[in-house]
């Protein structure tokens, strides 16, 4: 793929507003990539897009659809970055809440869970059985949260954490990583080592697939899968040919995000999001990749929600 | 002002040169308006304010009323967004070659805002530009100071009526976006422009050609009715039955007459679609071949896109099985086009006894490595359809033609003229640069809107049917060493409207920069009409000023 370009390349073409939660639920210009890669070719600061930079929800639709390849996360990050308001670590050591913790990690695959997966231990046991049981899979101890997060705002990561996050993961084959954003960097940071999103790893089983049903209704995580749009799209038309089922895609072949585990959505509201994916559709079964999607979707229909791990 | 002016009078405009405007014909009573904002006959030649024909753009509004202007609004609840980075996200439109920048921007929000935005602009005498997508090329939706209206905040869909197939939505709104919620319902919209981003105010004012517009006519033949804000604040709903005459004015009145807020739009099931394509040596048996197609109602959906002149691709489509087996029975062997496969044949010959031409064989293999993929990305198909033709055909135009600067000079004619005009034009494409594609289509007219043609796109001998051909030079990404200066650009444009005058056709974009072109091509008694028109209905020609008039 050409090299990704910067904000001054944008055409003005809005392409990247199509998909985009924020642009939905506002229609205001300035809150979207085009508002601001077109407001940094007139001068504006990082400050004068605050608002802007901090609405967005990092869900990565409109990267995939922008047709001069720029790197719109990069964009925010990038403001984020020289912001003030994005400065705020989160604390190391989040991590020891975990039901299964591998004090010595020996498995040829690595489970790096998110926030939700930490609060609910059976859906994480049933996602290592799924895998193979504890011996073919064990679960990081140390998650990353804090590196996640300073990913998505921009803060630079301390290199001795950065180096001792990765230690443990570079001697694996296959890293199974839950939260999109980090998912995305550590394939650049682990060369050697199969780095996968849970929902790609899942959807994969034969177990699993088998599972699913036509009358299903089947909610992509869209992090990972836009950050890898060109490969997945593939893989998940794949799935739906197979199954028959329908998917949270839009006519470009986004995915609707719900952006219920999105850091910063305030523009967004939630239920709205999910009503929109419903929208004309009468599904038997959602089912969900991120695990956040579960209680998004509860809130809002009374058609039954399972995770992919917890399918019968 | 209330002074009115009679035929033959003279009036010398603000910069006291020649722009003088003689009403030859008719007995128009057109009211003066406060000439030094604004040039006596805002349609001459030299019409851009004292700028001559090969330049771009007017003169800037800026007067120091402003101020006295957003106070108004803020006191009346209309936000306005004066800073300098938003005013410079619409800085240009699509064709990135007319620069302009608002004092201000409001983000539309209702009619009601719209309505008294539009009051204290006639009050105030401040220039308001509307902007749907800001697909124009030619300076359109730019605004050259004043307000720049934002119609994109008004971006919902109202109601779908799946039972009577029409949908009512707000007016800003994208054709994808409302494409997106119609296909919920398995429906679809009639006919849009191939770039996903136009809006639909946008298009219902001038024109909107799909690739189906030889069967279901053009976008803006498909409104059922609309709300209009008028130039003076009136908030008007108004069809072919109702206000009938704002109506006629607003459908293809490139926003001089008011501002769409809604649109009630015909809508129709959705089907897949069956493509074929067929390639050809001859743009003109191409495109007698797609008119034949036309003429008989064959196929759904018909068009023809260049690589090069030598390389024409003609595009057939259906909605329905029964169409495309009839066609393959009745028409297929009437076409003189060729598959894949024979159209490489034959230029690997040409190729091979023209060896110093081994430029144009790389350009051609390039475009076909690049650009085929991108019309079967398997994700939009199914069972061998496109299933998004939009989504498929934007996202290639964009890609593949879409850069910071367009040129997409057109021309419609009558179908009689139409092989005639666009190998004249061909030819001046040929002189300009060494890549450049055409896009032909037909578009069906519908007789009862006879006036809504009136000093539009539409050519005025166009009877069943027209047939528009634009002329896009690549400049992007492909090109990139190929760099040219916006005169080469607004002369090409001018070269291939000089044609248009000559044969008597019209054009999709005849605003904006291209303004000097409107008598020459429409005629002073038509222009003159329209002006009067434009000047009871807007005292203070406040509303997209400089786009006609
Ligand atoms: C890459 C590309 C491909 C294109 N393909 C096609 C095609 O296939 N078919 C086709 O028909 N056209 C095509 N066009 C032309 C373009 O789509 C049309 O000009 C389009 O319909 C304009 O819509 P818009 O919303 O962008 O309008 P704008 O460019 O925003 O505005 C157009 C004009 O209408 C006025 N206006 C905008 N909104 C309103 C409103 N709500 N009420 C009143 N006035 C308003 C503006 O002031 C301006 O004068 C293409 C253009 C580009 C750049
Ligand atoms: S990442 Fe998501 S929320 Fe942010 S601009 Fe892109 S599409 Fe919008
Ligand atoms: S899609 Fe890309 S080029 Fe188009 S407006 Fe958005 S950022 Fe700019």
């Amino acid at each position: 793929m050409n090299a990704k370009r910067n904000y001054s390349a944008c055409s003005g073409c809005s392409l990247c507003l199509l998909s985009c939660p924020v642009w939905r639920s506002t229609h205001d210009i300035r809150l979207t990539p085009h508002g601001r890669a077109k407001a940094m070719q007139h001068g504006a600061s990082a400050n004068d897009l605050r608002e802007s930079v901090e609405s967005c929800t990092l869900c990565g639709a409109c990267e995939p659809a922008c047709p001069e390849n720029i790197d719109l996360l990069g964009m925010v990050s990038g403001l984020r970055a020289s912001s003030p308001l994005f400065k705020r670590r989160v604390e190391v050591g989040m991590d020891g809440v975990l039901p299964a913790p591998t004090d010595e990690i020996s498995t040829p695959t690595i489970l790096l869970i998110d926030h939700a997966l930490a609060e609910n231990p059976a859906l994480l046991e049933s996602i290592i059985q799924h895998f193979g049981g504890s011996l073919a899979i064990g679960v990081a101890r140390d998650s990353g949260f804090d590196i996640s997060h300073d990913l998505c705002d921009g803060i630079a990561i301390d290199e001795e954490r950065l180096a001792n996050f990765l230690s443990p993961l570079k001697t694996t084959l296959r890293v199974i990583v839950a939260d999109g954003h980090l998912q995305h960097a550590l394939k650049t940071w682990l060369p050697g080592v199969t780095v996968v999103s849970l929902g790609e790893a899942l959807s994969t089983l034969p177990q699993v697939r088998q599972q699913l049903r036509d009358s299903d209704f089947y909610v992509i995580e869209s992090v990972a899968f836009h950050r890898d749009h060109a490969r997945l799209i593939s893989h998940y038309d794949n799935l739906r040919l197979t199954i028959g089922c329908t998917m949270n895609l839009d006519l470009q072949r986004m995915a609707i995000p719900t952006t219920a585990s999105a850091r910063h959505s305030g523009k967004v509201n939630v239920d709205d999001q999910v009503r929109w994916i419903l929208e004309g559709r009468q599904p038997s079964r959602i089912v969900v990749e991120d695990v956040a999607d579960i209680a998004a979707f509860g809130r809002v229909t009374d058609t039954p929600v399972v995770h992919l791990a917890n399918l019968i | 002002m209330s002074a009115s002016r009679s035929a033959n009078a003279v009036i010398t405009n603000a910069f006291g040169n020649n722009a003088a405007f003689t009403c030859r014909t008719l007995n128009l009573d057109i009211p003066v308006i406060d000439i030094g904002t604004f040039p006596a006959d805002p349609v001459a030649a030299n019409s851009l304010q004292g700028i001559k024909r090969q330049q771009t753009n007017p003169k800037r509004w800026n007067e120091p009323v402003w101020g006295e202007f957003v106070l108004a609004l803020r006191v009346s609840d209309v936000e306005i967004i004066e800073q300098k980075f938003v005013s410079g996200t619409f800085a240009t439109d699509a064709g990135g070659t007319a620069y302009g920048m608002p004092h201000g921007v409001v983000i539309a929000k209702d009619a009601a805002q719209i309505s008294t935005l539009l009051q204290a602009a006639q009050q105030y005498k401040v220039p308001v530009t509307v902007r749907g997508g800001g697909l124009t090329t030619e300076g359109e939706s730019v605004a050259f100071g004043g307000v720049l209206l934002d119609m994109t905040g008004m971006s919902r869909v109202l109601k779908i009526d799946a039972e009577n197939l029409s949908v009512r939505t707000q007016a800003g709104i994208f054709w994808h976006s409302l494409a997106e919620a119609l296909r919920r319902q398995n429906l679809d919209y009639l006919s849009a422009p191939l770039n996903m981003t136009s809006s639909v105010g946008g298009t219902l004012g001038v024109g909107g050609i799909d690739v189906n517009s030889a069967r279901l006519g053009c976008s803006a033949d498909q409104a059922i009715a609309l709300q209009v804000v008028t130039p003076t604040g009136e908030i008007v709903e108004c069809s072919d039955s109702e206000n009938s005459e704002l109506f006629q004015r607003v459908i293809l009145g490139y926003g001089q007459f008011g501002v769409i807020t809604e649109a009630t739009l015909k809508v129709r099931p959705y089907t897949p679609l069956a493509m074929h394509y067929f390639y050809y040596t001859s743009l003109s048996e191409a495109i007698a071949d797609l008119q034949m197609l036309d003429a008989n109602d064959v196929s759904d959906y018909s068009g023809i896109l260049t690589m090069m002149d030598k390389v024409v691709n003609l595009l057939v489509a259906f909605d329905s099985d029964q169409r495309e087996t009839a066609f393959k029975t009745d028409w297929l062997h009437r076409l003189r086009g060729h598959g894949e496969f024979g159209i490489a044949l034959k230029m690997a010959l040409y190729y091979a006894v023209h060896p110093w031409r081994w430029r144009e064989a790389l350009f051609l293999r390039e475009r076909k490595n690049t650009l085929f993929p991108e019309f079967r990305r398997p994700e939009h198909m199914r069972n061998g359809k496109v299933v998004d033709r939009t989504v498929v055909f934007s996202r290639a135009v964009w890609k593949h033609w879409g850069s910071r600067q367009m040129v997409i000079p057109d021309l419609a004619t009558s179908p009689e003229k139409f092989i005639d005009t666009v190998q004249k034009a061909n030819l001046v494409c040929k002189k300009y640069f060494p890549h450049y594609t055409l896009y032909c289509v037909g578009i069906k007219l519908r007789a009862d809107h006879a006036p809504h043609y009136e000093m539009s796109c539409i050519p005025p001998d166009a009877v069943t049917h027209a047939y528009g051909c634009e002329f896009e030079p690549m400049m992007g990404d492909l090109n990139a060493d190929a760099m040219y200066s916006r005169d080469t650009l607004q002369s090409f444009k001018n070269e291939i409207y000089d044609i248009g005058v000559a044969v008597g056709a019209s054009y999709y974009r005849f605003g904006g920069m291209m303004k000097g072109y409107i008598r020459r091509v429409f005629g002073d008694a038509v222009v003159d009409k329209h002006l009067a028109m434009k000047r009871k209905a807007d005292p203070n020609m406040i509303l997209n000023r400089d786009v006609i008039f």
